[in-house]
């Protein structure tokens, strides 16, 4: 490569980088009073609620988001002490001795909650054992609901024998829809009518049937930007369907679709319906579709026994790791980035700038991924993951510099060793990525949660490794080498001393 | 040293099996050490409702009356933290939370063997300092509460875990069957799986106190480590086979000098992975992501000692059978091409 064309070259490729480098890491505010803000890529980067700082495309700057939502289910026949407090509060004396009556303190005189007399207690205060195993089965019920989200830091508590306590991580768009949408227990059941009240039951169950003799499964599946509820019958529930809906052509029908007592969403069925499959789209979000997937899903599994719950005491609660976790991975990544560095210019001088250009593309490129790919965040565990890839493109670019100095220091051209050097680790680099790359793919193909974007992160790590040290690398070598006379200086490569005889 | 190594496969199998076994009867029998993740305590609340205005000090002394009852009751608390009240939206279809401005609750976290008598304690006279303290009567409405919670296991996410290490390692070690011959790839099955369960063991045994989702994390990282440095071996006894010499050599020698010769690489990756998640653990130490980082380190060094004892050992017995199936069914044990060429010239 001649070295004008060399510098034409290493001029672009810089501008590339610094351009890069400019979209994914700087942030600032313009304009009268700072009124807009140029966010980059970094920071609009999804973050894991556990390391709190500005989350989100519209966090502002230093705002404190990450954390989330706590919640407590009371089912019915148990209030807290502190409503109970409130509401003998505003009561005259007699009413509060007739409230007072119905109630008693639970576990014991300093307990936080009342029990209701004849629901969840007997006359004497004891909890009956109705009761318990409702709770059991409300609170098993409870956890499958959050479980099913796989959203990564969701949990679920029970609150001594008598409440449910949940959390969501501030990672969605509407906590509180789940929160509020979980709370409905009960049966699944789809009516047909002119209205809810009115509306009836499309199904006849007889008495040695439930409803998962007409409805197989509900799941949710995204389309391109659309989301939607699938419901998936069974050929009786089908018949059942196609039944309800044979007027639709006439006079529209509307189904409704309950959890209990709570209808959760309504369809307008303008002809006969006879398919097993029921796909409800509507206004959701992959989000919501999953949610309300989820809660149909465990409704089908749901009694009429089953204890109503009633959602309370939200809060909101700090990053698990506290507030500087994410300033922190920084840090740890510049400690990183500066030894990674010290490391190629000390011992191959001026090559080292081939490594830290093809180590920007291949951060940036990362960078720009987990920003736009929809579930990828950063976590501590995307992090390591990101971490690991990065060893590997180290490791990988110090074993085809060692090699090209071995071939050098034999007599061989510049050119030529670098070319043979490449040729010589070829497939070892191509197989140890290939490697990685397979497990991070179906770890991610597999897990869930966490494991899963971190699985991801690595396979997609592993893949840009092996194209930045295979290709990118050997690209900026060639342009970089170009511009310099004295070759071997530049990449900081020694002959091999012979003896003359 | 690294004859001796590779002759001592029953000591590193019985470690390993010693370490292993062990550690799934205290994973079936305790589980892990999950800590971090608080599966179970007492909490103890004070809730105020801010009415008019409650000043920083009257916050402060809320903080104080608490601590004050508890050391009077003889109790510690793990955490403290004031939570901030959210009003439902109206619809679910709103979605997110709204902060109320002014419901509160000063959460104290204490263990679960903390008793119920001292938190009624330490609830009654917190009752009486804040009913005896003017400065509550008119901004706050306060009310003082405890609770037992016990965190519900969501296993899907771990058993999901398990079976996706377990077919990832499977799927990266045919592809080195393929490349590299079948012993290659059962030498690194062992090794992967053996790091992996080596990394489950070490925690459940040891008690390191994880979060409940690091685990199978840390299993995913013992594998992939493992799959690495055994690759790492692989590539260097292919380049010796293609070697004039090699059918000169034992299956012990072939191992012996590949591994000799890989040792520094091994070590060196070894050696940056540990530095890096040290400093890693010391730079986020004050934060709740140090425990992570730190654990991380048990996988590497688990990955380390399968690739520098066990698997090399493994490997020479692994390699000295396949190469005697392979005279078994060579037709023909001729010369090779390049050694004939070689007494040609």
């Amino acid at each position: 490569m001649s070295k004008k064309k060399s510098v034409i070259l290493l001029v672009i490729y810089t501008l590339v980088i610094a351009a890069l480098c400019f979209i994914c890491t700087v942030s600032f505010s313009y304009g009268t009073d700072n009124l807009y803000t140029f966010s980059s890529v970094m920071r609009m980067m999804e973050k894991d609620a556990d390391l709190g700082l500005a989350y989100g495309a519209n966090a502002e700057a230093g705002a404190y988001l990450g954390g989330g939502y706590s919640a407590v289910y009371y089912p019915e026949g148990v209030i807290s002490a502190k409503e109970y407090a409130d509401n003998i509060e505003g009561m005259s004396e007699d009413e509060a001795a007739e409230y007072a009556a119905d109630y008693v303190r639970y576990p014991d005189e300093s307990g936080s909650v009342y029990l209701e007399k004849g629901i969840a207690c007997d006359e004497n205060g004891a909890m009956t054992d109705s009761f318990r195993e409702a709770f059991s089965s409300a609170l098993a019920t409870v956890t499958a609901r959050y479980a099913g989200l796989r959203v990564d830091g969701a949990r679920v508590e029970a609150v001594g024998d008598y409440a449910i306590g949940v959390f969501l991580p501030a990672m969605m768009d509407g906590e509180y829809t789940a929160i509020s949408l979980f709370a409905y227990t009960g049966e699944l059941d789809v009516r047909s009518g002119s209205d809810e009240a009115s509306a009836t039951s499309i199904f006849t169950i007889r008495p040695n049937q439930t409803i998962r003799d007409y409805v197989q499964r509900v799941t949710s599946r995204t389309g391109g930007d659309t989301a939607y509820v699938e419901f998936v019958f069974t050929d009786a529930g089908r018949e059942a369907l196609a039944t309800a809906t044979a007027g639709a052509a006439d006079t529209a029908v509307t189904l409704y679709f309950f959890v209990g007592d709570t209808s959760v969403l309504s369809l307008s069925v303008s002809e006969v319906y006879d398919q097993n499959t029921l796909y409800i789209s509507g206004s959701y979000t992959a989000e919501t579709a999953n949610t309300v997937a989820v809660l149909f899903s465990t409704a089908l599994d749901g009694t009429e026994e089953d204890l109503t719950l009633t959602p309370a005491d939200a809060y909101f609660h700090t990053a698990l790791y506290g507030g500087s976790a994410l300033i922190m991975l920084y840090v740890a990544f510049g400690v990183f980035f500066v030894a990674m560095m010290a490391f190629f210019f000390i011992r191959y001088r001026r090559l080292g700038f081939v490594h830290l250009y093809t180590y920007l593309l291949f951060l940036f490129a990362m960078i720009l991924c987990g920003w736009s790919i929809p579930f990828l965040y950063l976590s501590v565990e995307t992090f390591l993951a990101f971490l690991l890839t990065s060893v590997l493109l180290c490791v990988s670019n110090a074993v085809t510099f060692e090699s090209a100095r071995r071939e050098y220091a034999l007599g061989k051209t510049m050119a030529t060793c670098v070319k043979t050097g490449y040729k010589k680790c070829f497939w070892k680099l191509f197989d140890a990525h290939i490697v990685v790359a397979v497990i991070g793919f179906l770890v991610y193909a597999i897990a869930l949660t966490s494991l899963q974007t971190a699985g991801f992160v690595l396979g997609l790590g592993a893949a840009f490794s092996g194209i930045a040290t295979l290709a990118v690398n050997r690209f900026g070598w060639a342009v970089m080498m170009g511009t310099s006379k004295r070759q071997g200086a530049f990449c900081n490569f020694k002959r091999e001393e012979t003896e003359d005889e | 040293m690294s004859n001796k190594r590779l002759n001592l496969l029953s000591v590193w199998a019985a470690v390993s099996a010693v370490l292993i076994l062990a550690g799934i009867v205290l994973m079936a029998v305790l589980g892990f050490n999950t800590s971090l993740d608080r599966p179970e305590g007492k909490i103890f609340d004070v809730h105020y409702n801010v009415v008019v205005d409650l000043s920083e000090e009257s916050r402060s002394s809320l903080e104080t009356y608490c601590e004050d009852a508890f050391a009077d009751a003889g109790i510690a608390y793990t955490d403290v933290v004031t939570l901030e009240g959210q009003s439902d939206p109206v619809s679910p279809d709103q979605g997110a939370f709204t902060a109320t401005g002014n419901d509160f609750v000063l959460r104290y976290t204490f263990a679960a063997d903390v008793s119920d008598e001292a938190l009624a304690a330490a609830k009654t006279a917190v009752e009486a300092s804040i009913a005896g303290d003017e400065a509550f009567l008119l901004p706050a409405e306060t009310y003082v509460s405890y609770d037992t919670f016990t965190l519900q296991a969501m296993n899907e996410s771990m058993w999901r875990g398990a079976v996706a290490v377990a077919v990832a390692a499977i799927v990266a070690l045919i592809y080195v069957a393929v490349r590299f011959g079948i012993g290659s790839a059962l030498t690194g099955l062992v090794a992967c799986v053996n790091d992996a369960f080596l990394t489950l063991a070490v925690f459940a045994i040891a008690r390191i106190p994880v979060y409940a989702f690091a685990p199978m994390l840390y299993a995913a990282v013992a594998a992939v480590l493992s799959a690495i440095f055994w690759l790492i071996r692989c590539m260097k006894l292919r380049d010796d086979a293609k070697e004039p010499s090699a059918g000169t050599f034992s299956a012990e020698e072939s191992v012996a000098n590949a591994v000799r010769a890989t040792d520094k690489i091994v070590w060196a990756v070894a050696g940056i992975l540990l530095a890096l998640l040290a400093v890693c653990a010391l730079c986020t130490v004050m934060t709740g992501a140090a425990a992570v980082f730190a654990g991380a380190l048990v996988p590497v060094a688990a990955a380390l000692y399968s690739s520098m004892l066990l698997a090399p050992a493994l490997h020479v017995k692994v390699k000295a059978r396949f190469d005697a199936m392979k005279r078994r069914h060579a037709r023909y044990e001729g010369k090779k091409k390049s050694v004939k060429a070689n007494q040609e010239n």
